[in-house]
């Protein structure tokens, strides 16, 4: 797999969900702004990356995985940080910022796998 | 507005003003706060270990049911107490905190009782079922979450008034 700037961005947002998640939980009894707006962010990437995505993949660009295996992904990913959002405001109790902190967990694992999937996979 | 805004102001305005939008005045039924804060991410975890449990062992019936007919049939057995599991922990109906205390009850002494024949009798659990060695194939999650959801249930008991 290789590293681009697209992964690294990714990487970054979600442990920094992550951090503020678990952060949030420790410190808040209440859903965290800093939290939820950085689940807002990560879905925002994710809206980005998709179109990048698609512009690459219709302007030729190789991906040596299946692509509908990609975009499933890529789907799924979407859902996650909207999900634990809907959780937050309809739950506010201290560990709505738990399930905040595991989107951002299940996002990075899907980033990866798109990544893989686009790359090619080192034999893991 | 500002009374409001003060009383928010130590908490979540992205929330709050999700909250201004769908508040009704209906009154709600309450389990004692069974089903929310951490209790929302065991029911949940609780639904995504019904449903896995519960597909894949009518996968493996259907599929290969000479295999392994007791773990299989024991793996039917373990979905559908997780099924009712789930569905008794986020209910609000009078008696449902009894259901829920004793599926998850169930739950442990199954996982207890197939994890330590999984081990004693192996020929009868040659292939993959969701208790077989302490729930080892799910990651050990059948094993633990019984055990916190029982802490859980003590916790927010709501049958002592009926």
């Amino acid at each position: 797999m290789i590293v681009d700037g697209f992964f690294i961005a990714g990487a970054i947002l979600c442990a920094i969900t992550v951090f503020l998640g678990i952060l949030a939980t420790i410190i808040r009894a209440y859903p965290d702004d800093f939290a939820l707006v950085s689940v807002a962010l990560l879905e925002v990437f994710l809206v980005v990356y998709g179109i990048s995505a698609a512009i690459r993949q219709a302007g030729g660009q190789a991906i040596s995985g299946v692509p509908w295996e990609f975009w499933g992904y890529f789907i799924t990913a979407l859902l996650i940080p909207a999900l634990a959002f809907i959780w937050a405001v309809t739950d506010k109790s201290r560990w709505s910022n738990t399930v905040l902190a595991v989107s951002g967990v299940i996002v990075f694992v899907m980033l990866f796998r798109m990544e893989q999937i686009w790359d090619g996979a080192i034999a893991a | 507005m500002s009374e409001s805004n003060k009383q928010a102001a130590k908490r979540s305005r992205i929330i709050d003003a999700a909250q201004k939008r769908s508040e009704t005045d209906r009154p709600r039924r309450s389990n004692g706060g069974r089903s929310s804060g951490l209790g929302r991410i065991i029911i949940a975890v609780y639904g995504v270990l019904a449903l896995s449990a519960t597909v894949r062992a009518l996968y493996q019936i259907l599929m290969d049911f000479s295999a392994a007919p007791l773990a299989y049939l024991l793996s039917a057995l373990a979905g559908l107490v997780y099924i009712v599991a789930t569905l008794a922990l986020a209910s609000k109906k009078p008696g449902s905190w009894k259901l829920s205390w004793y599926a998850v009850w169930f739950e442990l002494i199954g996982v207890l009782v197939v994890g330590a024949l999984s081990y004693l009798l192996p020929a009868l659990f040659a292939h993959p079922a969701v208790w077989s060695h302490l729930g080892s194939g799910y990651g050990y999650v059948p094993l633990v979450l019984p055990i916190i959801g029982l802490w859980w249930l003590h916790k927010h008991r709501t049958d002592t008034g009926n």
